[in-house]
């Protein structure tokens, strides 16, 4: 019969195309292979395995960390091969391999799951090596991710590097409309003062001063919370101030903003980056880990970083001690629990946090580091472009740590989505719909750690 | 009296010769299919641990939260969403192949093998790539559609539309393949009757009706089951097409949606299993009821 002939045709070659993807990507994740002809060239030649399987999620600091890790090759005589997954499908990926026993020798960790993978001894306890380093004292790295990585008094990760959040402006919209370019001195009043001219004089042009979405929140909105006084998960990660005056307060500014910013609809389309570097966006914050995405732009000599702006609470123009606010976080590398040879696993994890490499990560512009003091570098990584508002704000400013609950995604989710705070994006006018969506976020977070 | 004494040698052989060779097709069943599917239905029981360890058994709990209880309401809105979007894309892709397949199946036209390729072409991309583009051709600001008629309709923000654009895509996906079963049954109808037909007089469109579908309905019959049990498994459409703050979301995600969301992002794979658990119910009353049409509409010559 010709119908079942076609089927079996079709499904064949259905099968033979799958295969070929297969192939396909497999063969293209051993690309970035290092070089493994200097097995020999092994120092103390005391490991066990040839290769290292390295797992990351973001693709802009793939070519530094190799390089740093290509050097360790050359000592170590073991080959890193470090794989790019996307964020999404990273955690995913993670996760089976977990279930099933086969993680990457050393990855990345994360505020949001580390809890998770921790309590489940899924991850190398580094206690033991790292006491016998001494390249590596925990002392060094900054305190809220050092904690962040220890479950009971064990130590998991090593802090990888940590990121602040800063303002970025696009000068040529700011010098077609005439308008005073934001400096390190604006509070979240001045944005909204500008974002306002902005838009308004943009109309015609389709061009607006700000853009965020409500996914934007530990580049965006969390630190107007914090900065007025509220908490999204409080200090013990037990439960949430997102419901209290300050924090309304906090959302109340930011719903000011959003009615002269691109509608929701648009950047749920497009992407509020995408938008800033189609030009059609004046204003946006942003993350200190965005940077290479910007500086490698076409219009990159129009783009410049000021520091994030202050919360002016009281209202006296200045910018008073604690003002000023962002979010820092910072990943974590470590290893798995089961990998073949813990101590190559460890001393690779060792050489990317050493104060060296931490610099050497710095200076070519991976990220600013997980050690206190090692970026300074970061500040010049990228030439004409001024990136030092990232690092400022750590001298002027408070520091919050990226809130985070043992399943953080369940509830960061529901807080971008329809029911929360995306009804009060859509309809930015009506104050209530914020103040509504403040309490439905407290009620979900509550709800998520009550699960937990 | 004869009686069986087991088998003999050569008897034994060819079982054997049988058995290595359904071995790998039965292998990979039971290990990629039947256990999954034992295992799901087990976990939709549960309240899963992490990692796949520490179940706890729950009985119906997670059933009841999705029927009735503090997840009902995203349950059934992602099932009708799942229903509608089956809605557009089963009969519209059926329809437009099967006139496309009776063009297309007409020898003297030039270019025959051309127009077929192309026509099946979406059917070999992937997925998430026929994806991609058709999001920028959505897109309100910046995407062609909108661009070439001068309208700014959020094709797929606003949450009365959003559902027929993703319809359309899953429609233009699946067209070259429907067309190509079609243009098989049709090669499977005598010329006989055409050459009857026409002798008697009737007009091509008569044809069509009164020859051509009739003796096309076992493979209309293949399609329209194999189409929907597709259509309400969609899933990579909306994934690809929507971002999660997509305002439009929750009336377009489908039920595979609303499962990848428990189960993976949010790591509560028991839930996630109830959710395909159901679905797997849905879609095997919907197989029944199909199956008990099938006498009444088609025919087997």
């Amino acid at each position: 019969m010709k119908l079942k002939k076609l089927v079996a045709l079709i499904l064949a070659l259905a099968m033979a195309l799958s295969l070929v993807a297969c192939g396909g990507s497999s063969s293209s994740s051993t690309t970035t292979t290092g070089d493994s002809s200097t097995t020999t060239a092994s120092s103390d030649g005391s490991y066990s395995v040839t290769e290292l399987t390295v797992n990351i999620w973001d693709n802009n600091q793939l070519d530094g960390l190799q390089q740093i890790a290509d050097e360790w090759t050359e000592t170590s005589g073991v080959s890193v091969n470090i794989n790019v997954v996307d964020w999404d499908n990273y955690w995913t990926l993670l996760e089976a391999g977990a279930s099933g026993g086969d993680m990457p020798d050393v990855f990345w960790m994360h505020s949001n799951t580390s809890q998770m993978y921790m309590e489940n001894d899924l991850l190398l306890n580094l206690d033991d090596y790292i006491a016998a380093d001494d390249d590596i004292d925990l002392a060094n790295y900054y305190e809220g991710i050092v904690d962040l990585y220890n479950s009971d008094g064990v130590q998991y990760a090593v802090p990888k590097d940590h990121d602040t959040i800063a303002l970025l402006y696009n000068k040529a919209i700011f010098d077609e409309y005439g308008i005073d370019y934001p400096t390190d001195d604006w509070s979240w009043d001045d944005v909204l003062a500008a974002a306002t001219a902005i838009t308004e004089a943009g109309a015609d042009d389709g061009v607006y001063g700000f853009a965020m979405n409500t996914s934007n929140n530990q580049d965006g909105w969390y630190n107007l919370i914090y900065g007025y006084g509220g908490e999204v998960v409080t200090e013990d990660h037990t439960d949430t101030t997102i419901d209290s005056d300050a924090s309304k307060a906090g959302m109340e500014m930011m719903r000011q903003i959003l009615e002269v910013s691109v509608d929701q609809t648009t950047v749920a389309e497009t992407g509020t980056d995408s938008l800033f570097m189609s030009g059609k966006v004046a204003m946006i914050t942003q993350g200190s880990w965005m940077v290479i995405q910007f500086y490698e732009a076409e219009n990159a000599d129009d783009y410049v970083w000021v520091e994030i702006p202050y919360c002016d609470v009281n209202g006296n123009g200045e910018c008073d001690d604690g003002e000023r606010v962002s979010s820092y976080n910072g990943l974590g590398w470590a290893a798995s629990y089961s990998t073949a040879d813990p101590q190559a696993a460890y001393d690779l994890i060792s050489w990317f946090c050493n104060y060296d490499n931490q610099v050497k990560q710095a200076e070519l512009g991976v990220t600013m580091a997980g050690y206190v003091g090692a970026d300074e570098a970061f500040s010049t990584a990228f030439g004409d472009m001024d990136v030092s508002a990232f690092l400022k704000v750590e001298e002027d400013g408070t520091l919050f740590f990226r809130p985070y609950t043992r399943n953080t995604t369940v509830w960061e989710d529901a807080l971008q989505q329809t029911g929360c705070f995306l009804d009060a994006w859509l309809d930015p006018s009506d104050p209530d719909l914020m103040s509504q969506a403040c309490d439905s976020a407290a009620e979900i977070i509550r709800n998520a750690i009550a699960e937990e | 009296m004869k009686e069986k004494k087991g088998m003999t040698k050569a008897e034994k052989n060819t079982a054997m010769w049988a058995y290595l060779f359904v071995a790998p097709t039965m292998i990979g069943l039971i290990i990629l299919n039947f256990y999954p599917i034992f295992n799901t239905i087990y976990q939709a029981f549960c309240k899963t641990g992490d990692f796949g360890k520490g179940n706890t058994f729950v009985g119906f709990a997670n059933f009841q939260s999705l029927i009735v209880g503090s997840n009902s309401a995203e349950f059934w809105q992602s099932l009708l969403n799942t229903v509608k979007y089956a809605i557009i894309e089963v009969p519209f892709s059926i329809v437009i192949a099967l006139v496309l397949a009776v063009f297309l199946n007409r020898k003297k036209m030039h270019g025959v093998t051309v127009y077929r390729t192309l026509f099946f072409m979406p059917m070999v991309c992937a997925p998430a790539a026929v994806a991609m583009v058709w999001k920028w051709l959505y897109n309100q600001q910046f995407g062609l559609i909108n661009n070439i008629f001068g309208t700014s309709i959020a094709w797929i923000s606003n949450p009365s539309i959003a559902w027929i654009s993703v319809g359309i895509i899953g429609v233009w996906s699946i067209i070259g393949y429907n067309m190509v079963l079609f243009i098989s049954g049709l090669q499977e109808i005598p010329g006989d009757y055409y050459e009857a037909a026409e002798i008697d007089g009737a007009t091509g469109i008569r044809q069509f009706f009164s020859i051509t579908i009739p003796l096309l309905s076992p493979t209309t019959f293949f399609i329209v089951q194999t189409r929907i049990i597709g259509a309400l498994t969609v899933f990579d459409l909306m994934f690809m097409v929507m971002d999660k703050t997509n305002q439009a979301l929750p009336k377009v995600q489908s039920v595979v949606y609303v499962f990848y969301t428990y189960a993976f992002t949010n790591g509560n794979k028991g839930m996630g299993a109830a959710v395909v658990c159901l679905l797997l119910v849905f879609i095997l009353i919907i197989t029944l009821i199909l199956q008990s049409c099938e006498k009444k509409f088609v025919f087997y010559n």
